[in-house]
């Protein structure tokens, strides 16, 4: 299964993300996820920048937060409402929003 | 060209799901997908009409006219907008209602899906 | 003929949202999407309760009693009286201190003959993989 998941919250309310364990997985920041791209708690990082998926976060949502794209985490790969329609399509089967 | 089924359960005014679900629909709508969205539950008020600009709300009666005019297909859930008083006196022209099944429907052969439903 | 599965993971306790509900109302709905089909054509549902989720799933649930509303519980027996696979994640209700004496089984009272299968999350992860498309609430 090649899953594209979209973390739309900072604080997750839910823990099914660290169960997905899909053939192949790439998350998708969009809304308050996209935090996880740039805020470091005590200086720590998000863990989900430890995981192996394919990082994406949505520029359009990383600049409404006053967040340069340019000033993520080298991890992640900013993209647009376009991209992420291509991702969709063209890179994995099924989406999950959590 | 593919099929994208979104379905979003959020309101309008208090989340920004609907922003984001009418946004990605007008990308993919650009790139000649064909785009259906299912609103059900709180989703429901995106079918109001009259709705007014406010910058401190969404709004998004008039993007969303704009993309049924490039063949966005929108349809709401009949019971959750009458539940909540919204009729079809009051629904945004070239927005359709139908019942739960409608949406099951859209997904038989949506190439992809995004169900926007966590909260 | 064609069918296409979806797959209806339930992640979060329900009441204070609405979206419990929705999972399963929208999953009964498979039951009449042949309108918009043809012949021979089918949506077919599976729910999965996982995480929190499966705390919808306590029985005994009186919301209507107390706020004239279904419960999540006569939802659950719906779905099961129109054949649709449930699946409870086992290592979440143990999390809980939960069995299945605890939860909603079978719907055998108003006629139902399938029953909620309590299965470990691998089972889950497989039903996941078997769907054309997830719809996570």
């Amino acid at each position: 299964m090649k899953l594209a998941v979209f973390v739309s919250d900072y604080r997750m309310t839910v823990d099914t993300l660290e169960r997905l364990k899909p053939e192949k997985m790439g998350i998708i920041l969009v809304q308050n996820g996209v935090y996880h791209a740039s805020v470091k708690e005590k200086g720590k990082t998000s863990s989900i920048l430890d995981s192996s998926a394919d990082l994406f976060a949505l520029k359009e949502d990383l600049e409404t937060r006053g967040i340069d794209p340019a000033s993520i985490d080298s991890k992640v790969k900013v993209v647009t409402f376009g991209d992420v329609v291509d991702l969709i399509f063209n890179d994995y089967e099924k989406t999950a929003w959590l | 060209m593919g099929k994208l089924t979104i379905g979003c359960f959020a309101s309008l005014v208090g989340s920004t799901n609907l922003d984001f679900a009418v946004k990605l629909a007008g990308a993919a709508l650009d790139k000649g997908h064909k785009v259906d969205l299912w609103v059900s539950g709180n989703g429901t008020m995106l079918s109001l009409q009259d709705q007014r600009a406010f910058k401190d709300y969404s709004y998004l009666e008039k993007p969303v006219k704009e993309l049924m005019e490039k063949g966005l297909n929108v349809t709401a859930c009949e019971a959750c907008a009458e539940a909540r008083g919204y009729h079809d006196s009051n629904t945004l022209e070239g927005v359709k209602r139908f019942s739960m099944d409608w949406y099951l429907g859209s997904t038989f052969d949506a190439d992809r899906v995004l169900h926007i439903g966590g909260e | 003929m064609a069918t296409t599965k979806l797959g209806f993971i339930v992640q979060r306790p329900g009441y204070k949202s609405e979206n419990p509900k929705l999972a399963l109302t929208h999953a009964i709905a498979s039951q009449s999407v042949e309108i918009y089909l043809d012949d021979e054509d089918e949506v077919t549902c599976d729910v999965a309760f996982i995480g929190d989720g499966v705390l919808n799933c306590i029985k005994d649930q009186k919301a209507v009693e107390n706020y004239q509303l279904n419960s999540t519980e006569s939802h659950i027996k719906m779905a099961l009286l129109c054949d649709l696979n449930i699946f409870v994640c086992k290592e979440d209700l143990d999390k809980y201190g939960l069995t299945e004496n605890d939860i909603v089984l079978d719907a055998n009272e108003m006629g139902g003959d399938l029953e909620v299968k309590v299965v470990p999350y691998e089972e889950i992860t497989k039903m996941m993989e078997e769907m054309k498309h997830l719809l996570f609430f």
